[in-house]
């Protein structure tokens, strides 16, 4: 391999990481407070999980999502930035590394991923997402396509 | 996955046994579908992962549901693998040692019941997870800092049972841990340290029993399943200062062991000093095709050009001081020139102060991450990796022992090096990262092979593992055989005497309940 090619993986990665930070700026964390508990990437404070039955259908799919699939898929996190790569990769915009972005993914293909895994994301059981769950997560990453 | 049945288990009484856990948790939360069986697999398994099959899966909400599901399994003949969030990849993550064992997975039960600042606790359910934990502590804006491992996915209490490490003053997990409530192998109800009597308020905060002593019995252990606990956090500092060198050969290892050794055996450095190789660095830059493409391991030479093009030593050491910043000024004063002795380059230097940004990713202040995962991207594939895990007495003479052997050994099976020692006291404790891509089966096969080497040759050495993956718990436990085993032997007439059918997690760190003991050679490696 040449060095060219090695210091182009390298400055895409280092662009990737960059773009993640500009195309998804974090919103607002915890103020600081007396604990010194200052503002935090947006994936180390997700949303809190919706109270209610995790079995009933019509969860709220961006909470889910924010606080399940959060730790690796909001701005930062270890996901998004694989995936920011992938997608610079292919030429496509380094925002498309967020899936809330995403506008070309439909609730099967979000679904088969979860429970199946793919590349560096393991399987994630029905205790980490109840189908109900991920059905609404699915729902909203999918933005209506059906 | 297919199904595999628990050993002597018919079809029809293992249905029956998952319709009465059902009539218990409710049958949403009784798993037990191929789908479901691959989720509870070892999803970094070295090779197939039906070597270690669950047969199913259950999730109790409380403690009453894991006590009835704990007798109903007594009853049914099906043992129970307890796993608080099951993320222990590199050591089997949720899958069970014995085929055909039933997940309990407490991932629901995930309360945090205390939370307090001024003595510094908290007391939580097996199923709340680090990143819960530091969203609490957020929300309450409490001043407290929590000690968080690599992978900041899992559990705060199943990493604390695993023996887990982090990288602050209170980074031995399993130290933390005061108080515990488990439900023991035939479902009755035990409270630990003060808790054991009724409404003790101190239950949290005394370390030990009246009398012997149990808290650490059920920790790498399967005499009980642990439904709550009580876990110590630090207080967050005024101020906290780190010190990076980057420590330029191979060989200084050496001096920066007995350098900071003393120091932190004397009180004046409280954190595990982590000392990662140069690797730790370039994993999260790339992938390995983009800095070395033949399968062979990365050579000497590349090793040194590589190095080099992205300013890194062969080693990296930070050391934070947590505190006040005339306490921390002093500190880092003497631990400044007792590197001096034996490197020029002064160290980066960092100040954090109440109410500054905490830097995102930085483990010595415990704020979880689960970007360290990336590194799984570095083979590509469906990429994993094993961590072979020896622990040495913290001296030059051992570490330099253990990484001579260990780096030969990886050498000999062309295997990429990619050690740290974490200063954790007067121990060492010696993580080798070994990296494969699940899909290529010599690739695999290699790593096993190099496994069974590092841990039999370590052992001839006179040292043993703190923990390993599942396939390996028997090899590792045969190492430790002081008078015949003596260890193995206590531990399974504990075992028998508090689990006569066997039911809570057999095999675990290679002890087997005398119902199992016919399958111990099942799945070992
Ligand atoms: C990139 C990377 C970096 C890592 N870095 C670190 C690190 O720095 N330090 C470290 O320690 N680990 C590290 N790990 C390993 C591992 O991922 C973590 O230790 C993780 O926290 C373990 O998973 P968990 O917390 O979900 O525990 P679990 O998988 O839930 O539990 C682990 C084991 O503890 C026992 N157990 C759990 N809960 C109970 C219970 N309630 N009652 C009785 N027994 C129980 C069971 O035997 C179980 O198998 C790393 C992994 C990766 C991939």
């Amino acid at each position: 391999m040449t060095r060219a090619v090695r210091f182009g993986a390298l400055a895409l990665f280092a662009a990737a990481t960059a773009a993640v930070a500009v195309s998804a700026a974090p919103p607002a964390g915890p103020p600081a407070g007396p604990g010194g508990v200052p503002e935090l990437p947006p994936y180390q404070v997700r949303a809190q999980m919706p109270a209610g039955d995790r079995l009933a259908t019509g969860r709220d799919g961006k909470a889910v999502f924010e606080h399940v699939c959060g730790y690796c898929h909001l701005a930062g996190g270890m996901a998004s930035n694989l995936l920011t790569k992938q997608m610079m990769m292919m030429h496509r915009p380094p925002s498309d590394g967020l899936l809330s972005n995403r506008t070309d993914l439909f609730p099967a293909y979000v679904k088969a991923v979860v429970r199946n895994g793919k590349g560096a994301m393991p399987a994630q059981t029905r205790v980490d997402i109840t189908d109900a769950e991920l059905n609404s997560v699915a729902a909203y990453l999918a933005k209506g396509k059906k | 996955m297919k199904l595999t049945l628990p050993p002597r288990i018919s079809p029809q009484q293992f249905d029956s046994a998952l319709q009465s856990f059902a009539s218990v948790v409710g049958k949403d939360w009784v798993m037990s579908s191929d789908a479901d069986r691959d989720a509870y697999s070892d999803v970094y398994a070295p090779g197939s992962t039906d070597q270690w099959p669950a047969a199913a899966a259950v999730a109790p909400a409380n403690v009453d549901e894991v006590r009835a599901i704990v007798r109903l399994a007594n009853e049914h003949k099906t043992p129970l693998w307890p796993v608080a969030r099951g993320k222990n990849l590199g050591y089997g993550a949720a899958a069970p040692r014995m085929a055909g064992s039933v997940v309990l997975d407490l991932g629901r039960m995930n309360k945090i019941l205390e939370l307090d600042p001024k003595l510094a606790y908290t007391v939580v359910e097996p199923g709340v997870g680090f990143f819960d934990l530091h969203d609490e502590i957020a929300r309450q804006n409490a001043a407290l800092w929590m000690s968080v491992p690599g992978n900041g996915w899992g559990s705060v209490l199943g990493n604390a049972l695993e023996h887990g490490i982090g990288y602050t003053p209170y980074g031995l997990h399993a130290r933390n841990l005061c108080g515990l409530e488990v439900v023991l192998p035939e479902g009755d109800l035990l409270r630990t340290g003060m808790g054991a009597m009724a409404n003790n308020p101190a239950w949290h905060l005394f370390p030990m029993n009246y009398g012997p002593t149990w808290d650490l019995a059920f920790s790498q252990s399967n005499l009980g399943i642990v439904t709550k606990a009580g876990v110590w956090l630090q207080p967050a500092p005024e101020t906290s200062l780190s010190l990076t060198w980057d420590i330029p050969n191979e060989e200084d290892i050496a001096w920066v062991i007995d350098t900071v050794a003393p120091l932190k055996i004397a009180g004046l450095i409280d954190q595990n000093v982590f000392i990662p190789s140069w690797l730790g660095k370039i994993v999260v830059l790339g992938q390995r095709k983009d800095f070395w493409d033949k399968p062979s391991a990365m050579p000497e030479w590349r090793v040194k050009e590589l190095l080099k093009e992205h300013k890194l030593g062969y080693w990296r050491v930070e050391i934070r001081l947590y505190g006040d910043e005339a306490v921390n000024k002093a500190k880092a004063e003497v631990i400044k020139s007792a590197f001096k002795r034996h490197l020029d380059a002064a160290p980066f230097e960092s100040w954090w102060r109440q109410g500054d940004p905490k830097p995102p990713m930085d483990l010595a202040m415990g704020t979880p991450t689960a970007v360290p995962l990336q590194m799984s991207d570095w083979v590509g594939g469906r990429g994993a990796h094993m961590g072979f895990s020896p622990v040495v007495p913290a001296t030059s003479e051992h570490v330099m022992g253990q990484l001579k052997r260990s780096r030969k050994i990886i050498g000999d099976h062309d295997v990429d090096f990619y050690a740290s020692f974490t200063i954790g006291g007067r121990f060492a404790n010696n993580v080798n990262m070994l990296m494969y891509d699940r899909d290529n089966a010599t690739q695999v096969d290699n790593i096993k092979h190099l496994f069974n080497a590092l841990i039999d040759d370590t052992a001839k050495a006179g040292y043993g593992e703190y923990r390993t993956h599942l396939g390996w718990m028997d090899r590792v436990m045969d190492t430790f055989n002081y008078n015949d085993n003596a260890l193995r032997r206590f531990d399974e007439r504990i075992k028998d005497a508090l689990d006569p059918n066997g039911i809570i997690a057999p095999g675990k760190q290679g002890v087997w309940p005398a119902a199992y003991r016919g399958q111990k050679k099942e799945g070992a490696q």
